[in-house]
């Protein structure tokens, strides 16, 4: 009771600046608002209120005193908030909160919360001492930041949008232009093999059989481009193994045994028409020249890389041959002209028995 | 390996398409018992004895499609092994529809006879002495059946 009465003192010490205890004079007259409550009389109301209160909220000591502080609490305070801090004065323990109040004059303020239980010695609650805080350009700084982020949010997803969208057309172009393109393929290998069929003369004939089979080989190239996800990279290596496959199946010649050691060579698929053109050339010279006369034997393909180079190496076990003598002319050119095309090189060497050739080119990094 | 010739029945909507494959048929002694351009035209085949395999086309004429010939071929000729020849392989579903394999457009006279051979061992002296050819990718049913367990 004691203390009740100090108080008392200090409530008439603020009429008479000056006197009184220092303490009590400082929280009169410091900027921070500050209130004190009584929770031992009904209804917990403010029993002091300093002068930054009544700046803040406009109110003055005598419309404050004897108020429960729900008073400032306005139709858009958060519920929950004042819940937590019901809850808080209830169980007697320390809150910070923060919560929309109402001046005087029906403007707001976010006002950021501290009430604390001031105890006796025996423990017993005696008062509520709370200090506020307008905290509503910080609350409102959030807010902002809190819309334009959702905003650069939702123009980020919409421009994903877009982007996805063009992606989508880009890749069900590039979908349909390859299924053209392989479907055009198809018809002149198919009018060149029925073309082929109709003439009499065997020599022409083989002349387009040979056209044929370089169509052919643009086709296998065909076949594996874009089977990556990559699309600007070609397997040269898994390539050459097909189209060695397909070569040796098309001559029906099973009794030429393929041996393969193929490492994957990524090369730019830009170059896959024309290594898959030189190759088809050194692939059916082989069959013809080093398996003539149904001579059986291995043909070896290797294909490897080294430090920068991919190399790509075809053996026979024949009889062994000089380029300058097989193949018709135009097979030989083809082979130098996309060599040099490739910036690749084409050698031939006597391997004894038979002849390896090795095309060696830069690779794609 | 002595057996008759393979019936073959060819569904391809390209006129040029259709005579190639008929040619590269016949080259490897089969014999081409019908062709057809769409459902439509599959469906008139119907009265046909069972051909052996049918080389099936994805986009046909009349707005048709090969997966739902080779549902119809599978329905009526049970026994019939569907080979989808197409530019487009990404289609054909991951169970194949029901298929034995696909055979990927643009396709070349060796490749489509070394499949047709595939076929043929598979069909007539299973399994096939040799690997698939590279020109015939099997479905995994047909797969396991057929590929020799690596030595």
């Amino acid at each position: 009771m004691q203390q009740k009465e100090d108080w008392h003192l200090t409530e008439k010490v603020l009429h008479e600046l000056g006197r009184g205890d220092p303490f009590a004079a400082a929280i009169r007259g410091t900027r921070m608002p500050m209130m004190i409550t009584d929770p031992r009389q009904p209804d917990n109301p403010i029993v002091f209120a300093n002068q930054a209160f009544q700046d803040l909220t406009g109110y003055s000591r005598d419309e404050i005193i004897g108020q429960n502080c729900r008073f400032l609490q306005g139709p858009d305070t958060d519920r929950d908030a004042i819940e937590r801090l019901r809850e808080a004065i209830r169980a007697e323990t320390p809150i910070n909160v923060d919560l929309l109040n109402y001046r005087r004059d029906g403007s707001t303020f976010w006002n950021a919360l501290y009430v604390s239980p001031v105890r006796s010695e025996e423990g017993e609650t005696q008062f509520y001492f709370a200090s506020l805080l307008d905290v509503t350009e910080r609350v409102e700084a959030h807010a902002a930041i809190a819309v334009q982020k959702s905003d650069i949010e939702a123009q980020v997803q919409s421009r994903t949008a877009d982007l996805e969208a063009a992606l989508e057309t880009k890749s069900l172009l590039l979908h349909e232009v390859d299924h053209r393109v392989k479907n055009n393929l198809t018809m002149v290998g198919s009018l060149l093999r029925l073309q082929a069929r109709a003439i009499p003369d065997k020599a022409l004939r083989v002349t387009l059989e040979t056209m044929l089979e370089r169509v052919d080989a643009l086709a296998t190239v065909h076949r594996r481009l874009y089977q990556n996800r990559d699309i600007h990279r070609f397997d040269a290596g898994a390539f050459a193994q097909d189209l060695t496959s397909d070569i040796l199946a098309g001559s029906g010649r099973d009794d030429i045994v393929l041996e393969t050691e193929v490492a994957s060579l990524q090369i730019r698929a830009a170059d896959a028409t024309a290594l898959g053109l030189i190759l088809n050339e050194l692939i059916v010279n082989a069959v013809r020249h080093a398996f003539a006369d149904e001579r059986a034997g291995t043909l070896t393909l290797k294909v490897y890389r080294e430090g920068d180079m991919g190399r790509i190496m075809l053996c026979d076990d024949g009889p062994g041959f000089a380029i300058e003598s097989v193949g018709e002319t135009i097979g030989r050119t083809l082979v130098s002209r996309l060599s040099r095309q490739l910036r690749a090189e084409t050698v031939w060497r006597n391997a004894n028995p038979g002849t390896c050739v090795l095309v060696s080119f830069p690779v794609a990094e | 390996m002595h057996h008759p010739p393979l019936r073959v029945l060819i569904v391809e909507d390209e006129a040029l398409l259709a005579m190639d494959i008929e040619a590269i048929v016949e080259d490897c002694g089969h014999e081409v018992v019908g062709e057809a351009s769409s459902l439509t035209t599959v469906r008139s085949l119907v009265g046909l004895a069972p051909p052996d395999v049918a080389f099936v086309d994805i986009q046909l004429a009349e707005g048709s499609n090969g997966l739902d010939v080779a549902a119809f071929i599978k329905a009526h000729w049970k026994e019939t092994a569907v080979v989808f020849v197409t530019a487009n392989p990404k289609k054909v579903p991951d169970d194949f529809a029901g298929a034995h394999g696909i055979v990927p457009k643009p396709f070349s006279r060796a490749g489509l006879m070394a499949a047709m051979r595939y076929i043929e061992e598979g069909l007539c002296d299973p399994p096939p002495s040799t690997q698939p050819p590279r020109s015939f990718v099997a479905s995994p049913i047909v797969r396991q059946r057929w590929e020799a367990p690596a030595e």
